[in-house]
């Protein structure tokens, strides 16, 4: 192999511009797209679980019609976002915490931190990514329930705002979760025990109609989310600002906590 | 693996008169009350190869997280490339001047090597051409194929070409040929002495003695946290100096006093002369054999092996605690 030719001593120094950071960012995202594409399971259960519950739901309530217990719309209309929501929370919180988790476990991430990246870049490529999983998975739950004759919703902008601005948060609250737990292989349990009470309290499953459980739920993150996707989508509103600070605020808690307590290193044996 | 490193790495050959690469000094570092490193000072000069070697637990891996920038130190100095390792606002430049090669396995399975290299390359501001640094590693063959597909060695040929792929001017290989085979590992020695030729500063730890004896310009000895002895592979610890000893089977009917220089039986049965003269002291015990009409079956003479010194350093100075 490796016979190493030489040419001759150059007597300068290497000159070393610094990419642009918006075509660091581009590089990251692009590779971070091609990681996930190339592996089938990921990609194959991001996409299909969400569809199954919402297939599930609309074979089951195909002809329920409107019911004051879902907030005077249609059985349906109130699972879409809910179920659209949810595969927001999958993508973004617990897949996000359950790879970080992994990578770092596994040296993947040490071997990040080994180049010259910065972590910002790292984070806006698995952010960028979680996004656009969402998108698509939030786009194929809205025409599976179309199928079943849930009408379009018809405030797209602010759908599109609450989606961002939601998934951001969640990434940051996957983040901060990663950053607390210590073990990757108890990280599965850990996103889900955490998750599965959220969604239940906030209404995911069931429209929860007790004012005391309602205050509650409606400081955490899952049921401002669940109401801010449930306007736009089945009841004629728009932006729902009041939810949207409410994630916001979340969103910087996770933020903060990630910043104080992301490590890269796998714990030493 | 046949490929070319088209660009030069550095300019300049190492010189006395050029800053160091690396200088570190009174390094210390405790986890908990165990204290891993107590005191460790040396430099590695720019463009040579320096090797880092100890038992496990003996703290050279924690030295290499702390000039990485992945450790932080608890007393000490240290200069990497003119860098303070622990400032964490210099550490995207630091990061894009070194190269590392760490011990575990740890590379995204679904990209392919030349993707993995790509992605990589991205990172640093003067990154070397993908296609050059994979066929530097002798992966040419398997550009193409996921890294999921390839062979625990072929895996740690890629973990060094990522090492590579940011045309580092300083490489650190933390026991870059665990588990090569011995022709992947002479092939690894090649690209190793090639990188040095071109300006390359390496710092790596072994476990084998052969590869520092190969590849070494210098050596540091560590055991238990501290450097016990420092030099090239052929003097360190006085090894140069050492007795020389002469061994050979005592031919038959002869007791050891029949020879013409004191000599002990070891307890392989051999007979053992040490002097600080071999080539007089051959003279002498072949001319005594051939006058007797004897031979003196066997006969061998050695200096000390780099294994035997380290051994030595080793034992005397601490016993090897389990991985730490």
């Amino acid at each position: 192999m490796a016979t190493v030719t030489h040419q001759a001593h150059q007597p300068h120094q290497i000159h070393r511009p610094r990419r642009r950071d918006a075509a660091l960012a581009w590089h990251q995202v692009r590779y971070e797209q091609l990681s996930f594409w190339r592996n089938p399971q990921s990609a194959f259960f991001t996409f299909v679980f969400p569809v199954v519950i919402i297939v599930i739901f609309g074979a089951l309530f195909r002809t329920a019609g409107r019911s004051s217990y879902f907030y005077g719309v249609s059985v349906l209309q109130y699972y879409v976002p809910t179920i659209a929501a949810m595969s927001v929370l999958g993508s973004c919180y617990s897949q996000l915490a359950i790879v970080l988790a992994t990578r770092r476990h596994d040296g993947i991430l040490k071997r990040v931190r080994a180049t010259p990246l910065p972590a910002w870049g790292y984070f806006l490529g698995l952010l960028a990514h979680c996004i656009l999983v969402s998108v698509v998975d939030v786009a194929l739950i809205i025409g599976v329930g179309r199928l079943f004759g849930v009408p379009l919703p018809t405030h797209w902008a602010a759908i599109a705002v609450t989606l961002v601005l939601a998934a951001a948060c969640f990434c940051a609250l996957g983040a901060a979760v990663a950053s607390l737990i210590r073990n990757a292989e108890a990280a599965p349990a850990v996103v889900q025990l955490i998750l599965f009470p959220l969604l239940f309290l906030s209404g995911t499953y069931l429209p929860i109609h007790s004012a005391a459980v309602n205050r509650v739920a409606n400081v955490l993150p899952v049921r401002p989310f669940n109401q801010a996707l449930l306007g736009p989508f089945a009841q004629h509103t728009g932006v729902n600002w009041h939810s949207l600070a409410v994630l916001a605020a979340w969103g910087a808690v996770g933020t903060l906590v990630a910043i104080w307590r992301f490590r890269w290193q796998p714990r030493p044996q | 693996m046949r490929a070319q490193l088209m660009t030069p790495t550095r300019p300049a050959p190492a010189g006395p008169e050029q800053p160091a690469a690396l200088t570190v000094t009174g390094l210390r570092k405790s986890y908990g009350s165990v204290a891993a490193v107590r005191g460790v000072s040396f430099t590695v000069r720019r463009g040579e190869i320096f090797a880092l070697l100890g038992p496990n637990g003996a703290g050279k891996t924690t030295i290499l997280e702390i000039l990485e920038g992945f450790r932080t130190r608890d007393a000490g100095r240290a200069d990497v490339l003119g860098i303070d390792p622990g400032d964490r606002a210099s550490g995207r430049a630091l990061r894009e001047r070194i190269g590392l090669v760490l011990q575990d396995i740890a590379v995204e399975p679904y990209l392919t090597v030349r993707e993995t290299v790509a992605r990589n390359a991205g990172y640093y501001p003067a990154p070397r051409d993908v296609a050059e640094v994979i066929g530097l590693v002798g992966l040419a063959g398997q550009a193409r194929q996921k890294v999921r597909n390839l062979s625990g060695g072929q895996k740690r040929r890629l973990d060094l070409a990522l090492g590579l792929i940011g045309r580092p001017e300083l490489l650190f290989l933390d026991e870059p040929t665990t588990g090569f085979d011995p022709a992947a590992r002479r092939e690894a020695w090649d690209v190793v002495r090639g990188l040095r030729d071109h300006g390359t500063t390496i710092v790596l730890t072994t476990h084998y003695m052969d590869e520092a004896q190969a590849l070494a310009d210098r050596l540091a000895v560590m055991s238990a946290g501290q450097v016990v002895a420092e030099g090239t592979p052929a003097t360190i610890s006085g090894r140069d100096q050492a007795q020389a000893r002469i061994r050979f089977e005592l031919p038959g009917g002869c007791q050891p006093e029949d020879l013409p220089l004191d000599a002990a039986m070891a307890g392989d049965g051999l007979a053992t002369v040490e002097t600080a003269e071999p080539t007089g002291a051959l003279h002498v015990l072949t001319g005594w054999a051939l006058h007797r009409g004897v031979v003196l079956a066997g006969l061998t003479v050695d200096q000390p092996s780099l294994e035997d010194i380290y051994l030595r350093l080793t034992e005397e100075t601490g016993p090897s605690k389990g991985s730490k």
